[in-house]
């Protein structure tokens, strides 16, 4: 019996001590080891030490206060300069859902690809289009964005990486039982090289076809993420797109503060006609506060508070749907012209994040 | 009859015991030395009650550069735990050889961020794991590639 509670101790007992406690070790065995072969090849990560939470999938709701917005008369490609109200209305409600995925195909230290879709309304509650075509269509029907993307990061070697991101967004005041041709899709890529000095710092260069102030630009990027050594403050800059300033207020609670550059060319749909589409071309400049609390777990809430800029919200006529650049510089002509009255806007979301 | 009856209960508990002999030699080849590819650490890997851990055994930066004292485990969610050590400290926890040279039911902790996430090893080669760290679904994660380390060899 002696024996059999002897046996009992050291079989059940004796590992339980062991998990519990932690032997002292000399530690300095360890400075004098080699590979058993050969050594991996070590590769600049995608993330810096402070950034903020990796989005994997995120569900918000945006609203703005209401405004003024004012619309010209069909120009016909006129300059822009010469454009002059029509009719005005208070705009008492914009705003919708925003949903976001963007899900690891392959995440290697060699290769990060991932793929991601997007879905995002924006309803405006014109309250008196009076006739006017182009507010009864804002009225009539809300605006859509649904867009597949996808990221690939490609390290170099431990300091050098390149990142390639493709994205198609389908956009207008589309139904889901009345859709527009999938011909009017727009593309936007953009490249860049870049270099991660130290685990606190990456920065890259290169460039971008965008449609984010609502026209079709060619644009040179910059990024730059950067965290302090004692990983309170920091920024997170993709220029010209977003730029913001960060501070950590302990592991759970991020604070950001800077601009995004939000838009799109959405077709409308009952403004087109022979073939042609008439596109909005939407821009506007976010300044903004943001703050991303954890909640449990990789459940992250974050919460916007800032106003929105109109930077361009004007309208094209697409001849048989043809895209087309037309650049910065020189005498800018357009179809019709919109004017918006700043607004402060709100945004409000969980996320399902990686650290 | 009777004598065929306890051959085949010798044999079958003879076989029981060589494959479940076999399995732990198999699930054995994941102690040791290990580098993950970043460098930056080296974790030694144990087995302890029939479950693999492992703890960080060397740092390449040992020193808190803002501190200039030893490196703790400063991003530990739980405040008890943000003044212990980093070399010491148990990174992976609770892994369970499962067979084919893959070991599941642990978990791996980054001290950058503080975060414990789900994790699966596979053993690529004798030397050479497949680390993945994930968060509910595998598809969640990434797979880091660790090499195994061994004493220096006296030329």
């Amino acid at each position: 019996m002696k024996n059999l509670k002897a046996l009992m101790f050291s079989l059940f007992l004796v590992p339980l001590v062991t998990v519990g406690q932690e032997e002292e070790e000399d530690y300095s065995i360890y400075d004098n080891l080699e590979y058993a072969d050969e050594s991996s090849t070590t590769f600049v990560s995608p993330k810096i030490i402070g950034l903020s939470p990796n989005r994997f999938i995120n569900v918000a709701w945006d609203v703005q206060s209401p405004y003024t917005m004012s619309v010209s008369d069909t120009l016909g490609y006129a300059p822009d300069a010469s454009w002059s109200a029509k009719e005005s209305s208070n705009v008492s409600y914009t705003g919708g859902l925003r949903v976001n995925a963007n899900i690891p195909v392959i995440s290697r230290n060699n290769i990060v690809w991932q793929m991601g879709a997007n879905y995002m309304n924006t309803n405006f509650r014109v309250d008196e289009a009076n006739g006017d075509p182009i507010l009864s269509e804002l009225k009539r029907r809300s605006l859509n964005t649904a867009g597949l993307f996808t990221t690939v990061f490609k390290p170099l070697n431990d300091k050098q990486f390149l990142i390639f991101q493709g994205q198609a967004d389908y956009n207008g005041n589309y139904t889901f039982g009345d859709f527009h041709s999938f011909g009017l899709t727009k593309y936007s890529a953009a490249i860049l090289w870049g270099k991660s000095p130290h685990d606190r710092l990456q920065w890259a260069i290169g460039a971008t076809r965008t449609y984010r102030v609502g026209e079709l630009n060619y644009v040179p990027i910059v990024m730059y993420n950067w965290t302090s050594k004692r990983e309170k403050w920091g920024t997170e800059i993709l220029f010209p797109a977003r730029a913001h300033g960060k501070y950590w207020v302990n592991k759970s609670s991020l604070i950001m503060f800077g601009y995004e550059l939000e838009g799109g060319s959405y077709n409308l749909s009952g403004l087109s006609n022979n073939g042609n589409s008439f596109e909005l071309r939407r821009g506007e400049v976010r300044p903004r506060i943001e703050w991303n609390r954890k909640l449990v777990g990789f459940f992250w809430l974050n919460a916007q508070l800032g106003a929105r800029i109109n930077y361009g919200f004007a309208y094209d006529e697409l001849e048989n749907g043809k895209e087309f650049f037309r650049g910065f510089f020189g005498q800018q002509e357009i179809e019709a012209f919109s004017s918006l009255g700043t607004s402060l806007y709100g945004l409000v979301g969980i996320s399902f994040v990686s650290l | 009859m009777k004598k065929f009856k306890t051959l085949a209960i010798i044999l079958a508990g003879l076989f029981l015991f060589t494959s479940m002999s076999d399995k732990t030699e198999e699930g054995d080849k994941l102690i040791g030395v290990w580098e993950p590819s970043n460098k930056k650490i080296y974790l030694k890997i144990d087995k302890i009650s029939g479950k693999y851990y492992g703890k960080i055994v060397w740092l390449r930066e040992p020193i808190d550069p803002v501190t200039g004292k030893p490196k703790t485990d400063k991003n530990n969610p739980d405040e008890s735990l943000k003044n212990v050590p980093l070399k010491g400290f148990r990174m992976l926890k609770d892994f369970v050889y499962k067979g084919n040279g893959e070991w599941a039911d642990g978990t791996i902790y980054d001290p950058q961020n503080g975060s414990t996430y789900n994790c699966v090893i596979k053993l690529r080669d004798d030397n050479t794991l497949d680390i993945r760290g994930y968060i509910g679904l595998k598809t969640f994660g990434r797979t880091d590639v660790w090499k195994r380390l061994v004493t220096k060899k006296k030329k």
